[in-house]
């Protein structure tokens, strides 16, 4: 049963019937769902309702056992995982994965240099080139993370190295955001600008988010996915979500009260 | 290649690849138990053969000896876990790696200390010589025959262990999952150095099985050391089922090829190695 | 980084001049020259070693391959009675050892850890049981190179490879070349790449990075310069056996490398330096070095985890 509205945008990304088994255990089953451009879609479900799994297998990072991945039409399941990155599909993760050890800035030379080109240039010095530092320096603007450029990430506060971890994936250049879980762990007023953040980028970008913290998806979404159990329970607005007497059920009767 | 030539090569290919299982099951129990890659454990074969042989000629007697060294062996097992291997866990595998390329030098220096560098030999004992007709023309020692059943014996012995006693519950419960064993109440350090201890003796046994059969050299350590690896990479690190397949794996290949192409047989082992891995990259029991 | 610019300066100011200057003191000491000469060619291949453990993060027990191959690539592709121009050898060289380094990096580094380091180590005993056991190429013996190579470039020949004294400075010259090469690429923007994959491999995947490719990549470069370092031995004592891709190699040229300062660099001149001196030293002193040797290394990585490198960046911190 699909109850998602159509919209009149273009739509970015496309699961159809999508499973993955882990062994007997059906962490994803049958999963259909269309992400629109320009639109925020949140993905809401108690825990092991397959929500991570469904986004490490929109960047890739999992094969489905069954079903496919459509990209602007495409179907790119079986590409390899570096490819998804090339595509526009951008990653963020739900545990901090930065290059602790380098500074801000060279965290977002990595991601921005993939598309720059000279990756197999042995001699000239990577840090000649200002171009590379300016769109560096640019992603970090956008999440507000400029006075941190030149500070190794391992030393700026848990929130900055969350907003680095999205400064990364924007400097990508990316079409599509895939966000695990970007406030996990946050205090509140780090939650905040990260919130913030994303009402700026939903307008310009496709943005599949996952998340636990319930006010901040409600305040942020265009779209909202309830998953329970590896299923999809229910697609919709977030008014329509918040009617739904199933959504209610579920989460009762996992005696997890976020209602 | 005649009836009972192939069966004499069969017979020597299953012997040897038992006695590269009791090797190669010390190196893979460890791995899988404590995570840590043990590249002298090939000196601990060596040392089990020279303690053999030094003891054979101050008792005389085969079986005391083969008592007494592995009983020194499973000491020796347990200081080197107390004073190093404990420091190990927490570092990566190049540490590792490290540290007992120190241990093969230092095992080796004491070696050429104690017993000198000339190859040394050490008797069949005279219970298990002779040998047995196999068909009118062709007969086959008893002592080999024993080492395959004394293999075959303790493989015995470790299988129930590991799947029958608390132990063996301990040992696997820490292959999966360290911190479990932990929550547990057990003191995982003793447990790790039991582990260490057993594998340790293991590689010294089966020093002292071979020790009659072949000449007691330096560098015989290496030798076999390498060949194990091979034997616990084509089984899966870890597995100790796979190293018992392995190891007859090996030994069958490496018998035949010797007598099929000669000369390819050194490399033949390696290059099923290689070709088992390009098919099933962690091996052929990987859990 | 852990390793700074400023004692990495120092260290070449300091050993490079010295190097430099070594054969005017020493001429008459024939020893001596050749003692320089064979470590400064070990310590380019431990070099190209700690390229690829230290900075790619890929350890590998099998890379004494290369420096074995180096050596009887030279036996195979040269005539044997008859000179050769050793700069378009030395290019033969390392195209084919880089040819052979894609072949098994390609399998190699389908694995990774553990699997990684046992795989190599695979190749490695193959290649030198391939070696040892076959007639045609000597056997355990090895081979003999009768005729030394010319080194004339447009008709100039600076050095003559029959005196120990111009081999010297060839060597002395291959080592800061291939310093001055890995300080490039690890500046690189390539190096920008390695570097992060050697941090993070997942995050770099993540963001399009085929990181298989780069590996393989700093595979071939370290194997072809692995190669190079094996051709100067052979052509340093006129042959090639197999002991010289033993798995034992490989292993001294980690300790070494550890020694100076994983991924330093410059620390493998260092480390090697420094075994090979206490090598020679101990091996003087007692008959039984390898047990002071063994007890070394178990010591350097108990207590001197980041090398002798890293041992001198602190002593210069605090005094800073």
């Amino acid at each position: 049963m699909n109850t998602q509205v159509s919209l009149d945008l273009e739509v970015m990304l496309e699961t159809q019937g999508l499973c993955k088994y882990w062994g007997g255990l059906k962490a994803l089953d049958d999963v259909s769902l269309q992400f629109y451009d320009k639109q925020l879609h949140g993905i809401v479900g108690p825990n092991g309702a397959g929500k991570s799994t469904l986004l490490n297998m929109l960047c890739g990072h999992y094969q489905p056992t069954r079903g496919s991945i459509l990209h602007k039409g495409e179907a790119i399941e079986s590409i390899r995982p570096w490819a998804f990155a090339r595509r526009g599909i951008g990653r963020s993760f739900q545990k901090t994965n930065i290059y602790s050890g380098a500074t801000c800035l060279e965290n977002c030379c990595v991601a921005v240099q993939r598309r720059m080109g000279g990756n197999f240039n042995f001699l000239r010095s990577r840090y000649t080139q200002k171009v590379l530092d300016e769109i560096a320096t640019e992603a970090l603007e956008k999440v507000g993370l400029r006075h941190r450029r030149d500070v190794i990430a391992s030393q700026i506060s848990y929130g900055e190295q969350r907003q680095l971890e999205i400064a990364m994936v924007l400097a990508t250049a990316p079409e599509v955001l895939l966000l695990d879980e970007p406030m996990a762990g946050m205090g509140h007023e780090e939650s905040q600008l990260i919130i913030e953040l994303l009402k700026k980028l939903r307008r310009e970008y496709c943005i599949v988010l996952v998340e636990h913290d319930m006010d901040a998806v409600f305040e942020l979404s265009d779209q909202l996915t309830v998953m329970v159990d590896g299923q999809h329970l229910t697609t919709g607005t977030v008014d329509q979500v918040r009617e739904d007497t199933r959504v209610k059920e579920a989460y009762l009767g996992q005696g997890d009260e976020v209602f | 290649m005649t009836t009972s030539l192939f069966l004499v090569q069969l017979i020597n290919g299953l012997q040897y690849g038992l006695l590269l299982f009791l090797i190669a099951s010390g190196l893979t129990l460890v791995f899988g138990v404590m995570g840590i890659l043990n590249l002298a454990h090939g000196s601990m074969y060596m040392v089990g053969a020279y303690l053999a042989w030094y003891f054979v000629e101050h008792t005389g007697s085969f079986g005391v000896s083969a008592i007494i060294s592995a009983i020194i062996a499973l000491l020796i097992g347990i200081f080197v876990e107390r004073t190093l291997i404990r420091q190990l866990y927490r570092r990566n595998h190049l540490d590792q790696v490290l540290l007992t390329i120190g241990m093969i030098f230092v095992f080796n220096a004491l070696q050429g200390i104690l017993w000198g560098n000339d190859p040394l030999g050490v008797s069949v004992p005279e219970s298990l010589a002779g040998a047995i007709p196999l068909t009118d023309v062709l007969e086959y020692p008893v002592y080999r025959i024993f080492v395959a059943l004394l293999c075959i014996g303790i493989a015995a012995v470790m299988y129930f262990m590991i799947n029958k006693t608390r132990l063996g519950m301990l040992i696997r419960a820490g292959e999966s999952n360290r911190e479990m064993v932990e929550c547990l109440g057990i003191d995982i350090r003793k447990l790790y150095t039991i582990v260490f201890a057993i594998g340790v003796m293991l590689a010294a046994v089966a020093g002292v099985a071979a020790a009659p059969m072949s000449s007691i050299v330096p560098g015989m350590g290496e030798h076999i050391l390498i060949t194990c690896f091979v034997v616990v990479v084509i089984g899966g690190m870890g597995s100790i089922k796979g190293a018992f397949v392995a190891a007859l794996l090996v030994g069958l290949v490496d018998t035949f090829a010797s007598v099929l192409v000669p000369q390819l047989s050194s490399m033949m082992i390696y290059i099923l190695m290689a070709f088992i891995l390009l098919l099933k990259p962690q091996g052929l029991f990987s859990s | 980084m852990l390793f700074n610019k400023r004692t990495e300066r120092i260290f070449i100011w300091v050993f490079f001049p010295l190097a430099l200057l070594m054969p005017l003191f020493l001429a008459e000491n024939a020893f001596y020259i050749s003692k320089m000469t064979s470590v400064m060619i070990f310590a380019l291949f431990v070099m190209s070693l700690d390229y690829l453990v230290g900075r790619c993060g890929l350890i590998t027990l099998g890379h004494a391959m290369f420096y074995g191959l180096g050596g009887y690539l030279f036996w195979m592709i040269a005539p044997e009675y008859e000179a050769v121009n050793f700069w378009v050898y030395t290019f033969y060289i390392c195209m084919i050892a880089s040819a052979v380094a894609l072949v098994i990096g390609f399998l190699v580094l389908r694995t990774s850890g553990i699997y990684m380091i046992m795989i190599t180590l695979a190749f490695a005993q193959m290649a030198f049981y391939f070696f040892s056991d076959s007639i045609e190429f000597g056997g355990n013996d090895g081979l003999f190179i009768y005729v030394k190579p010319e080194t004339s470039i447009f008709g100039l020949s600076f050095f003559n490879l029959d005196d120990p004294v111009h081999f010297y400075y060839l060597c002395l010259l291959s080592l800061f070349n291939t310093l001055v090469f890995f300080r490039l690429l690890i500046r690189s923007r390539f190096g920008r790449v390695v570097d992060a994959i050697h941090e993070n491999p997942g995050r770099t995947t993540a963001l399009g990075y085929n990181i298989f490719l780069f590996r393989l990549m700093s595979y071939v470069i370290a194997s072809a310069l692995g190669a190079y370092a094996g051709y100067l031995f052979t052509l340093q004592y006129g042959f090639v056996n197999p002991s010289m891709l033993a798995w034992t190699t490989s292993g001294s040229a980690l300790v070494m490398s550890i020694l100076g300062g994983m991924g330093s660099i410059y620390g493998a001149i260092l480390g090697t330096f420094v075994y090979e001196g206490l090598h020679y030293t101990l091996e003087h002193l007692t008959e039984h070095w390898m047990l002071f040797m063994g007890a070394l290394i178990i010591a350097m990585v108990m207590v001197f985890k980041n090398g002798i490198a890293g041992y001198m960046e602190k002593l210069l911190e605090k005094r800073s």
